[in-house]
């Protein structure tokens, strides 16, 4: 026993792990994981391989074991059955040492490894819900997003306890799946606070943009796929730069939208001030994120927007759409501004208000900055995770 | 061409495509008849994919045993699992 917790011995299946980082299961997975190491939890994360990384590594007492995708097969879904399938081999082998008390899986790319290591193992298996497909894409239109759809409700119906990152996610899935509510349990993500602890040569990241010292910067960060809404905030540039000429604006992440959208910022007629980062790392990251001046957060689907948080604990005032996660973790007119979904017009509001009265975004960075010290931290969180285990253990 | 009820640039499908078959390293490095085979695409096509890629960087051409072959870069990886995620 430690802190009051029984020590368990969890096996994690997801995806994604640092180096692989796609989007935000990586990042959560990476804080909750030391953290519940740290409260005196086993944790081996089975995950996938990547470039660059050993198939096996300890990450501050977490074991990280990376499984190798041996067959390959040009459709997506027949891709992600035969990855799990390499997934269930490493989490069986394991078994054979670690007498795992739980499976814990993240969203529906992992539900088929995560489902046959609970039978062969006789376990009680918990899924954590990032996003659904439904709420991904809108609406379920092709045979792929009726599959992952499926599995997604397979996923909740084998899991004996669900945790779900907000109070909109929670009515989506129980509205969508018929979920009983009483399998649900709110976390919310969180971060790491101390590693937006430090001081930055914010003149010196700029230039390294191409950012002039008079000029505002505008920042986005996240990847390039519709839910996202990036089209907002381009289609807010003019309507910025009337009211600031001096202001840039630095689009960070990639994804299969990216050509449509440079596209866009292109006919916009201010392409010269919308630049494309591409993928950045996590210390660029920190670092842009500390030398902005506003953060747009424009999605039109987000079930929580940990980018949010990111931005709140670098001192960046946020403007982000009033819509899903977002809309619970920012207070308006607090501790950031909400726009109107899928609007460039309140976007465009929003940032030149910050813009225009540097005493309101500092009112803000400091409001935003002690919230996210109170409620967003990983210890918080991995004490919430481990009560479900233990409910879960004990059902 | 698409996934998920999305349409989207040649290229970036056959990224996908690339990507899932598992041509993710220099070590499982494809060429240009090996890639037409798995994705029943005429060579010549692949030929003009694989062009536009590599100047976006998200594929590396290599040289093994005196012949071309092609993987996805990591950035080109990352491209791909943002449709997935």
């Amino acid at each position: 026993m430690k802190r009051g917790h029984t020590e368990m011995k969890v096996c994690m299946l997801t995806w994604e792990f640092p180096p692989r980082i796609v989007g935000g299961i990586a990042r959560h997975c990476y804080g909750l994981t030391r953290a519940l190491v740290k409260l005196g939890h086993e944790i081996h994360v089975v995950t996938l391989e990547f470039p660059g990384a050993s198939d096996f590594e300890d990450v501050e007492g977490v074991k990280v074991h990376r499984v190798k995708i041996e067959l390959g097969h040009p459709n997506f879904i027949t891709w992600t059955l035969i990855f799990n399938h390499f997934m269930e081999k490493k989490a069986a082998a394991l078994s054979y040492l670690i007498d795992f008390d739980i499976i814990h899986v993240h969203d529906w790319l992992t539900t088929p490894s995560g489902i046959t290591s609970k039978n062969f193992l006789n376990k009680p298996m918990v899924c954590t819900v990032h996003s659904t497909e439904v709420g991904r894409v809108q609406h379920l239109s092709s045979p792929d997003s009726y599959m992952i759809d499926g599995l997604e409700w397979w996923m909740l119906y084998e899991s004996k306890s669900v945790i779900i990152c907000s109070n909109f996610m929670m009515k989506e899935v129980v509205s969508h799946f018929h979920l009983p509510p009483e399998k649900v349990s709110i976390i919310p993500n969180a971060i790491d606070t101390h590693e937006y602890a430090f001081n930055v040569d914010r003149e010196a990241v700029r230039k390294r943009y191409g950012v002039m010292p008079h000029e505002k910067l505008v920042v986005f960060i996240g990847r390039l796929v519709p839910q996202k809404g990036v089209e907002y905030l381009i289609n807010a540039v003019p309507l910025i730069v009337r009211n600031h000429g001096g202001t840039k604006f630095l689009i960070a992440g990639d994804g299969w939208s990216r050509s449509h959208l440079e596209s866009m910022a292109a006919a916009t007629g201010y392409g010269n001030k919308i630049r494309f980062l591409g993928f950045i790392s996590d210390s660029e990251r920190i670092e842009l994120l500390k030398s902005a001046d506003v953060l747009v957060i424009p999605s039109i689907y987000e079930p929580f927007g940990i980018v949010a948080l990111e931005g709140m604990a670098a001192g960046v005032p946020v403007v982000a759409s009033n819509v899903g996660g977002l809309s619970e973790i920012i207070e308006h007119d607090r501790t950031g501004m909400l726009a109107y979904s899928e609007n460039s017009e309140s976007i465009a509001w929003c940032v030149n208000k910050v813009l225009s009265d540097q005493g309101y975004a500092n009112w803000i960075i400091e409001n935003a900055k002690k919230r996210v010290n109170e409620v967003y931290s990983w210890e918080s969180v991995a004490r919430k995770v481990s009560e479900v285990y233990e409910k879960t253990c004990e059902r | 061409m698409g996934l998920r009820g999305y349409s989207m640039p040649d290229e970036i499908y056959f990224l996908c495509l690339l990507h899932n078959i598992g041509a993710i390293s220099s070590e499982k490095s494809l060429s240009v008849d090996e890639i037409s085979q798995w994705t029943v695409m005429d060579p010549q096509k692949v030929k003009e994919n694989l062009e536009k890629l590599i100047s976006t960087q998200y594929i590396q051409k290599t040289y093994r045993d005196g012949s071309e072959r092609y993987h996805v870069t990591i950035n080109g990886i990352r491209k791909v699992l943002s449709m997935y995620s």
